[in-house]
């Protein structure tokens, strides 16, 4: 299991190939990567997203996350790395990515990590665009998604 | 004690605050900064906005000691 926080670039080809690079016997790689939208949910154009974390905290709740992910499901490997500070619009916000013997427990294990990140992970997101700054949390529906996994 | 703030509420409050109110508890803070701060009263009485005392997080009914740094955090969102 790997969580990392990125304060400077993140770069998914590169977490993709530390996924695919590891020797053994999986059959399966499954990613997801978020990017910062150009867009707020009113549909005014962004320009920058802030990810405040704390100093302790944010690392954390990464870490528990992508370890219940790996106890969860049948999986080898659990790799999230996640941005802080300032994000343009267009650029990579996180990488979660697992590796299993059979797909079905990569896929849902990626699932199960974003469900987690977006509604547990300790960050704060405030959208700076054409209409100011605006912070930004999950919406019901993320939390319903959460939910759903018990 | 020392308060910090984090996102929107640091945005109104300030990242820091010191207050004298040993012995409350967590839920008394709450209250009082709510009462303090009324603009943003509504996150701090939010169920999704915890606590912390150092880096732990704590429930309401944690009883704050005068050396301790109490941190609030308003709902959380990664991804």
């Amino acid at each position: 299991m790997v969580a990392l926080l990125e304060e400077q670039r993140l770069d998914p080809q590169r977490e993709l190939g530390e996924l695919l690079g590891q020797p053994g016997g999986d059959g399966a790689v499954v990613s997801f990567v978020g990017i910062a939208r150009r867009e707020s949910m009113r549909g005014a154009g962004v320009d920058e997203l802030l990810l405040e974390h704390h100093p302790v905290l944010t690392l954390k709740s990464i870490e528990e996350i992508a370890v219940e992910a790996a106890e969860r499901f049948d999986v080898s490997r659990v790799r999230v790395v996640h941005r802080c500070g300032r994000v343009a619009a267009g650029e990579p916000i996180v990488f979660a990515g697992a590796a299993s013997k059979h797909r079905r427990a990569a896929f849902e294990a990626a699932d199960y990590l974003m469900d987690r990140l977006k509604t547990e992970a300790v960050f704060w997101k405030r959208e700076t665009g054409a209409e100011g700054s605006a912070w930004i949390e999950p919406t019901e529906a993320d939390y319903a998604d959460r939910d759903r996994w018990g | 004690m020392k308060i910090l703030f984090y996102g929107r509420l640091a945005d109104s409050i300030g990242r820091e605050l010191e207050l004298h109110m040993a012995g409350c508890s967590v839920a008394e803070l709450r209250h009082r900064l709510a009462s303090d701060y009324p603009d943003v009263g509504a996150i701090l009485a939010n169920r999704r906005s915890r606590a912390c005392v150092g880096d732990a997080v704590v429930h309401d009914d944690y009883v704050v000691a005068a050396g301790d740094t109490v941190g609030f955090l308003p709902p959380v969102s990664g991804g």
